[in-house]
C-alpha cells in the first residue's frame, strides 16, 4: 500500500523511506525512476469499517538530454605565446550522459586566430594544465560519463601565432554536445535512455557552446629613422662636407616591457661619423666603450636602451658628414 | 470475579470473529487507479489538452491521477475516505476539491491552512510542493454507483 519513490537497489530503500525528499537534481527526477502510485479507501459496510486499495500504477522517468557549458574566464586572457582558457561544462539533463568536446579558434570576426593545441579535464580543478595529473582529451572526443548535474572542469589549450598584432583579441569556442543526440526539443531516442527508456532532448538542444577570449600581450618595438642635411652653404642640400643628422625614435607599443632593447646603426658609405654627436634623449653619450649606454666611432653606433616599457619612446641622434 | 475475566475474553475473540468474515470476502467497493500525461497540443492556433498513456514521462511533465471507485455491493458505503499519497517524484500541481496534508498523512486540511517548516526551521505557510498526501470525504456510495476523484501533479 502506499507509494514508493523506487530507485534502483539498496537506494530504493532509503528513498522511499524520505518520503518526501526534495529534489535532489537541477534537471528534475533521475531518469530510470520508477513513479508508483496507489490510493486507499475506507468506508463503513455492513456495520463494519473497510479498506481497499487500488492497483499499483507504475510507470518510468525518462531521460532528458540537456548540458550547459560556460566560460571561467571572467574576462580576456592575456597570452604571449600560450593560453589555458576555463570553460565548465555541466551535464544539466537528468541521466548519466557523455559529451563531445570540441575546440573551434576560428570565431567570426576574430583578428586573428589561435590554435587548439588541445583539451584537458581540469582534474585538480587548478585552473592550469598539469601533463600527468589532468585528463588530456582530444579535440573533438568524447568526455567520460557525467552524472545529472555533474560538472566538468575543461581546459582549452592554444597557442598564440606570431603574427598576432598586440592587443589584438581572439575568441575561442567550446562546444559540448550530448553523444546520445542533439536535435530540437523534443526530440526522441527511443530506447537510448536509462534503463531501456526514451532520451529526449531538452530545452538546451543538448548542445551548448561558449566563449572564451584571448588578448595578445605582447611588446612591438618600432623604429623610424629620420635624416636633415644642413649644407655648409646654409641650405638643406646633401653636398660634400653637408652635415647629416640622423634621428632615430625607438617606439615600445603593445603591453608588457622589451627588456635589452639596443639599437644599432651602421655608419653611411661616403660619410664619416663625427666623433662627440651620439645623444640619447637629448642627453651627449661619450664615444667610448664605457659606463654610459652608448658609443660611436668610423663603422657605426650603437646604444643599450634597456628595458622599455610599453608606451615608451627612446630617441637617439648621431651626426656624419658627407666625404 | 472469574465471571467478569471470561466475559472480557469472549468479547475479544467475538470481535476478531466479527471482523474476520469482512477480510474473507471482497470489499463491496473496488477501487481503479489510472495515470496520464496531460500534454499540451497545438492545433490551427488553439492550445487544448491532451491525456496520453505514460510512454514518456519527462521531470516537469503534468500528470492527472484517477482512482475510480465502484460500490458493487448490496449496501451503501458510508464515510468513504479516499487516501492518496503523492510518490515522491511528484509534486500536487493544483489545488483542488480534496484535503491535503503536508505531514506525511498525520493531519489533513485545506492547504492554504497548513504550515510546513521552512529551510531555516521557522513555521511558514504550506505550499504545492509541500504536499504529501491528497484525501477525499463522500459521505455515502450507494450500491451500484461508481464515480471518480483526480488530482493533478508535476514529476519534479
Amino acid at each position: 500500500m502506499g507509494t514508493e519513490y523506487r530507485l534502483k537497489g539498496s537506494l530504493a530503500f532509503a528513498l522511499a523511506g524520505a518520503a518526501f525528499a526534495a529534489p535532489a537534481l537541477a534537471g528534475g527526477v533521475p531518469a530510470g525512476v520508477l513513479i508508483e502510485n496507489t490510493a486507499t479507501a475506507t468506508y463503513t459496510a455492513n456495520a463494519s469499517t473497510q479498506t481497499v486499495d487500488s492497483n499499483t500504477v507504475t510507470f518510468r522517468v525518462d531521460e532528458v538530454l540537456d548540458v550547459a557549458t560556460a566560460s571561467q574566464e571572467s574576462g580576456p586572457v592575456p597570452a604571449t605565446t600560450t593560453a589555458v582558457l576555463r570553460f565548465k561544462v555541466t551535464n544539466t539533463g537528468n541521466g548519466p550522459e557523455t559529451f563531445t568536446l570540441t575546440a573551434n579558434p576560428a570565431v567570426t570576426g576574430n583578428a586573428f586566430n589561435a590554435t587548439v593545441t588541445g583539451l584537458a579535464i581540469d582534474v585538480n580543478a587548478n585552473g592550469a594544465y598539469d601533463a600527468g595529473v589532468d585528463t588530456a582529451l582530444t579535440n573533438g572526443a568524447a568526455t567520460p560519463a557525467l552524472a545529472a548535474d555533474g560538472p566538468l572542469d575543461v581546459l582549452v589549450l592554444v597557442s598564440i601565432p606570431a603574427s598576432a598584432p598586440a592587443n589584438a583579441t581572439s575568441r575561442v569556442e567550446l562546444t559540448a554536445v550530448a553523444t546520445t543526440g542533439t536535435g530540437a526539443p523534443g526530440t526522441l531516442f527511443a530506447g537510448a535512455g536509462v534503463s531501456g527508456g526514451d532520451a529526449v532532448v531538452g530545452a538546451s538542444t543538448a548542445s551548448a557552446t561558449a566563449q572564451a577570449t584571448l588578448t595578445v600581450d605582447k611588446a612591438v618595438v618600432s623604429l623610424v629613422k629620420s635624416a636633415t642635411v644642413a649644407d655648409p652653404f646654409g641650405g638643406t642640400r646633401p653636398v660634400p662636407s653637408a652635415i647629416i643628422t640622423y634621428s632615430i625614435v625607438a617606439n615600445v607599443a603593445g603591453t608588457g616591457t622589451v627588456a635589452g632593447l639596443a639599437i644599432a646603426d651602421a655608419i653611411p658609405a661616403g660619410t664619416s661619423y663625427q666623433p662627440g654627436t651620439l645623444t640619447l634623449e637629448g642627453a651627449a653619450l661619450s664615444d667610448a666603450a664605457d659606463a654610459d649606454a652608448g658609443q660611436g666611432g668610423s663603422t657605426g653606433v650603437a646604444v643599450q636602451l634597456g628595458d622599455v616599457a610599453a608606451g615608451g619612446t627612446r630617441t637617439v641622434t648621431f651626426k656624419v658628414r658627407i666625404n | 470475579m472469574s465471571h467478569r475475566l471470561l466475559t472480557a475474553v469472549c468479547a475479544i475473540a467475538l470481535g476478531t470473529g466479527f471482523a474476520a468474515p469482512t477480510f474473507a470476502r471482497a470489499p463491496a467497493v473496488a477501487l481503479e487507479g489510472d495515470v496520464k500525461v496531460v500534454r499540451q497540443v497545438t492545433e490551427n492556433g488553439r492550445t487544448s489538452e491532451r491525456l496520453e498513456e505514460p510512454n514518456q514521462v519527462l521531470p516537469g511533465d503534468r500528470l492527472v491521477f484517477t482512482t475510480r471507485y465502484t460500490n458493487g455491493g448490496a449496501e451503501p458505503a458510508t464515510d468513504f475516505v479516499v487516501t492518496n499519497p503523492l510518490p515522491g517524484p511528484v509534486k500536487l500541481a493544483r489545488v483542488d476539491s480534496f484535503e491535503v496534508s503536508v505531514d506525511g498523512g498525520k493531519t489533513f486540511g485545506a492547504l492554504a491552512a497548513l504550515k510546513a517548516t521552512g529551510a531555516d526551521g521557522k513555521p511558514r505557510a504550506a505550499e504545492l510542493a509541500d504536499v504529501t498526501h491528497v484525501r477525499w470525504r463522500l459521505a455515502s456510495i450507494a450500491p451500484g454507483a461508481s464515480g471518480e476523484v483526480k488530482y493533478f501533479a508535476e514529476v519534479r
